[in-house]
């Protein structure tokens, strides 16, 4: 089961296979690779003409920039002015702070649960299941009108439930630290469920047979979980963290309805920025080199989040 | 060479050779409009909230005084709208023959994208004069053409909870200048225990009012950064003192600002007219308690004015009818009969002077007791001042508004707040500070 | 006895991850039955409301919300099924086949998760209106089929999937199709059925694009329907919120159905490695 993601292949055989059928088998090198093209096409051509082109053609206008209707070539400055902006540095920061807090958190919350809801003897499970599923099903509309609701510092639910309990109000979207958390927690609430799900469905795939062989050398229940349960879903929990991880470097939807970036850029994240820059100051040749600069990042902290989970074998 | 690459070289290489620069050629400056020319087909018209309502009103009463033609009109909500048109404007195509464009962002537009609106002044000539003047100069460019028609305005004036004041004694008529409004509003804190003003200082809006109020903006008129300026200065101390004070009530969002109101968390709103049609459809309850006067002035005898929103109706010049969208635009706004009845069944405001003299605008309203605030309104709408936008209103406003939030709520002083502001702008946008 | 006692504590930390869960919906379904007006008293009202009928009506009124419903379902569910199919394919390929540049085309899937949709809006804009397709649902449907998460998890199932019974199947002289869909994917069943969910989901919810596609609103699907709700000086916030639910409904309907698979998923233990 290794996963060969950037490892270059082996070369071809000279020879064509004919068919897919017959009982000469030996040519498996040439046949082993020609079916694998046809089975990447469809998305290999679609790839090419509806991301890369557009992709060009972004690359192209960071070399642009423009104002007053007018574009004029300025070469890398679009891309040097991502060192002297602050609000650069800002987004990123603020994508970083909630990489490291949120998407952990959430990582280890979906895999609890999972691992709760998989036990053989519980009941209700479909009941659980769905409730906690519900949250990554809402419209982005919806939940941020409800959210900005329940956090409104005066008569909010939050603050009136905090108030219960003895504790003051707290001004959730106007305090910098507070938007934060808030953010944060607005992000877990909405994706801790659908990473459940998909967890679950990875640990629903490990045989039975794994579970029993265990049992009957004696484990507990940590080894079990230690040693058969988490290697098992090494996969799943990869993909999970790997799209977390994409999806909190590029975080745009909760922060752009919730808090709008503010109060004072706390939740100001890369996405957002470079939208703003496109669409509200239509430089959107900056708004390119933003983009560009967190393809990057991504790419890095992928292959660095790749590599570390590899070694963990 | 792998198949599938193969078959990608080619295309790519397509896409390379035609062109994946950035957004198409803009058209030039569009058809030349005449003002009274035949008109057939269709159009499609966006707009959004009572705005379409009033579109959807009108082009019925259009079509049939012109029969042959067909108007259709889409609401695309406002939340997303100028996404859906910046994207149009930057592509050259997908858009509409008329779309609804607010007065303060038109500017960026007509920077942006000079050669993307037609010209309207065939339209309508000399009458270009009976508009919201502080609005035809947010809707022309440098050459003087209009490149959008003025729909309504959002003149601003100051709505009073009497009840609030009568109990700490105050007299509303009697507020000239923001200090009496201050020293009312601690009466009434005394008296009553609630605020002056609920306001979202996030948005930054209630300081570019009282900069505007001053005849200023963030810009001045050749497009230098003005925040150091005394008006700027003074705008950002008012509201500073206001909260040192305990007077100021900050809530979230226009639905922080419309529950703060609703449950009469402070005793006036300084808003723009159509503010009237939030409080008759959400606050019914609170009918008779409210009288409108004017902005208090920052001195004796100054501007008791200033503007929030109001829209515009622009042709993009990549229209597909624009003689049918211009006769349309002109029905629309340049009538006094249309205007007033927008006045009358949708809340719309005119910035069309002439409809101002109706007499819708000089009977009383019940929401208000009786008063007759649509005179308060029509009589200050002309008294506007005109202020600079410029194309990185936006991009400055965020910072504005950052800076009113640093100075009023952690205390920093208004002029080192605005200094900070202005310079931060300067290093954003590329422009000098004002002298 | 004991038995119980050591699985309360499981209990109470689901019930209360779905306490959390619901209290938005909870909130949601309050305000659906009561008018916008009594959104914004205070205190706040916690208990539903008789308003149900109104808001409903003004909801079709103003939307035609029973139209835009079924046009989601036309494209999120054509979109499903192609996607899908593209998704396995593509995932299977890279999966199981030793190929020049596959290594390419593994990166380039993950080079599209990694670049955000924003910056790519304009360029793709101007190719839908050369092409002619703005406000139409290939514009919608088209441009996205290749979805490298879709990609991203077949291909870690099928990296699981047994090559010997793969290559028993060819010896056997089962076609390469025929052994992926009769043999290779009906194991990849919980997989394939989070990829059905996934997708559905993700396309129904879709927001940014449709937004800038559709521009008649008879071909407005649910979110940007809903999302001109959101007005100038006005929000309706009821209608909004009753809206919001009502496109809720089909997508819970999705996952209960597609859950069942998940089930079978243990069954797939069979395959022995």
């Amino acid at each position: 089961m290794t996963s060969t993601l950037l490892r270059p292949s082996g070369r071809p055989s000279r020879r064509s296979s004919a068919g897919a059928d017959g009982p000469a088998r030996a040519r498996s090198g040439a046949r082993r690779r020609r079916p694998g093209y046809w089975f990447v096409l469809p998305a290999v051509a679609l790839f090419v003409i509806f991301f890369l082109y557009p992709l060009l053609s972004s690359l192209w206008q960071s070399f642009f920039s423009t104002t007053g209707g007018e574009s004029t070539w300025v070469g890398a400055a679009q891309y040097l002015r991502l060192f002297h902006d602050p609000l650069v540095a800002e987004s990123l920061f603020n994508a970083g702070l909630i990489l490291v807090i949120q998407v952990p958190l959430m990582v280890c919350i979906a895999l609890g649960l999972a691992y709760l809801l998989n036990q053989s003897w519980l009941r209700f499970r479909v009941g659980f299941r769905t409730v906690h599923f519900l949250p990554a099903v809402t419209t982005l509309v919806a939940y941020s009108l409800v959210f900005r609701v329940m956090l409104a510092t005066d008569g909010g639910a939050a603050n009136q439930i905090l108030g219960m309990v003895g504790i003051a109000p707290v001004d959730w979207l106007n305090n910098e630290i507070w938007a934060r958390v808030a953010l944060i927690a607005s992000i877990t609430w909405r994706w801790t469920g659908y990473n459940m799900v998909i967890i679950l469905a990875g640990l629903q795939g490990i045989p039975g047979e794994l579970y029993e062989a265990a049992r009957i050398d004696g484990a507990g229940r940590w080894a079990i979980f230690s040693k058969i349960v988490i290697p098992q879903l090494r996969p799943v929990i990869l993909f999970s963290s790997i799209t977390s991880t994409i999806g909190a470097l590029q975080l745009f939807d909760e922060n752009f309805i919730l808090t709008g970036g503010g109060p004072n850029n706390a939740t100001l994240t890369p996405v957002l920025y470079l939208y703003k820059v496109g669409f509200q100051q239509f430089d959107f040749g900056y708004a390119s080199a933003i983009a560009w600069l967190l393809v990057a990042i991504i790419a890095v902290v992928s292959v660095v989040q790749f590599v570390i989970m590899k070694e963990k074998k | 060479m792998p198949r599938s690459l193969k078959l990608a070289a080619p295309l790519v290489a397509l896409a390379l050779l035609t062109g994946c620069a950035s957004g198409g050629v803009p058209s030039s400056t569009g058809a030349k409009l005449a003002s009274d020319a035949a008109v057939s087909g269709q159009i499609t018209v966006w707009s959004w909230d009572v705005a379409a309502v009033a579109l959807k009103r009108l082009a019925s009463t259009y079509t049939k005084e012109h029969p042959g033609t067909t108007i259709n009109v889409v609401d695309i909500g406002y939340d997303n709208a100028y996404d859906k048109m910046s994207v149009g404007l930057q592509a050259s195509s997908g858009l509409p023959d008329v779309i609804t464009v607010e007065t303060d962002h038109m500017p960026a537009y007509i920077h942006q994208f000079p050669k993307s609106f037609t010209d309207l002044t065939p339209l309508i000539g000399a009458d270009k004069d009976k508009f919201d003047p502080s609005k035809v100069s947010a809707s022309s460019n440098a050459q003087g053409q209009l490149l959008s028609m003025p729909w309504d305005s959002g003149t601003v004036a100051l709505y009073v909870r009497t009840d609030y004041f009568k109990a700490a004694g105050v007299d509303p008529s009697k507020l000239a200048t923001w200090d009496d409004l201050i020293a009312a509003g601690v009466k009434v804190k005394a008296a009553t225990g609630h605020a002056l003003i609920s306001t979202d200082l996030s948005t930054g809006s209630l300081f570019q009012m009282l900069l505007q109020q001053q005849g200023q903006g963030i810009f001045t008129a050749d497009g230098t950064i003005n925040l150091t300026s005394d008006a700027a200065v003074k705008a950002l101390t008012l509201i500073k003192t206001m909260n040192d004070k305990g007077l100021l009530d900050n809530v979230k969002g226009w639905d922080g600002r419309v529950t703060a109101t609703k449950n009469g968390k402070s005793a006036v709103m300084p808003e723009a007219v159509w503010w009237i049609g939030t409080l008759t459809g959400e606050m019914p309850e609170l009918a008779n308690k409210f009288t409108v006067v004017p902005l208090p002035a920052f001195t004796a005898g100054g501007t008791q004015t200033s503007n929030d929103g109001g829209s515009t109706l622009a042709i993009p010049t990549q229209a597909k009818n624009p003689q049918l969208a211009g006769s349309f635009v002109k029905f629309m706004l340049a009538n006094t009969d249309n205007q007033v009845s927008m006045m009358k069944n949708e809340g719309l405001f005119p910035s069309y002077l002439p409809a101002l003299n109706a007499p819708l605008f000089h009977e009383p309203q019940a929401y208000f007791g009786g008063e007759k605030v649509y005179e308060l309104f029509a009589a200050q709408t002309p008294k506007i001042p005109s202020i600079t936008y410029t194309s990185d209103n936006a991009k400055a406003g965020d910072i504005v508004a950052n800076a009113v939030a640093a100075s009023v709520l952690n205390n920093q002083d208004p002029a080192a707040a605005l200094k900070s502001a202005a310079d931060q702008i300067a290093t954003a946008t590329g422009r000098k500070l004002a002298q | 006895m004991t038995q119980t006692l050591k699985r309360l504590p499981v209990y109470l930390i689901l019930l209360i991850g779905s306490v959390l869960s619901i209290i938005p919906f909870l909130w949601m379904i309050i305000s659906s039955t009561h008018t916008t007006a009594a959104l914004f008293a205070t205190p706040l009202p916690f208990l539903p409301g008789g308003e149900l009928w109104n808001n409903l009506a003004r909801l079709q009124q103003e939307t035609n919300f029973a139209q835009v419903m079924l046009n989601s379902l036309v494209v999120a569910v054509i979109y499903t099924v192609f996607s899908s199919v593209v998704s396995a394919m593509c995932g299977y390929g890279l999966a199981k086949f030793r190929f020049r540049g596959r290594g390419l085309v593994l990166g380039a899937v993950l080079l599209t998760m990694m670049i955000p949709m924003q910056v790519l809006l304009v360029p793709l804009f101007q190719m839908m209106a050369s092409l002619g397709w703005i406000n139409s649902y290939q514009a919608l449907i088209v441009p996205f089929l290749a979805n490298a998460f879709g990609i991203f998890l077949m291909r870690q199932a099928f990296l699981d999937f047994p090559d010997s019974l793969i290559e028993s199947a060819r010896i056997d002289g089962a076609g390469e199709l025929k052994t992926f869909y009769r043999i290779v994917l009906p194991v990849a069943r919980p997989q394939l059925a989070a990829l059905l969910i996934y997708t559905f989901i993700s396309q129904w919810n879709s927001f940014i694009w449709p937004l800038l596609m559709l521009n008649t609103e008879d071909k407005y699907t649910l979110p940007v329907a809903l999302n001109t709700m959101i007005g100038l000086s006005r929000v309706d916030y009821s209608g909004l919120m009753l809206g919001s639910l009502l496109a809720t409904l089909p997508l819970l309907l999705v996952f209960i159905l597609f859950q069942k698979q998940f089930v079978s998923g243990l069954m797939g233990g069979a395959v022995k490695g």
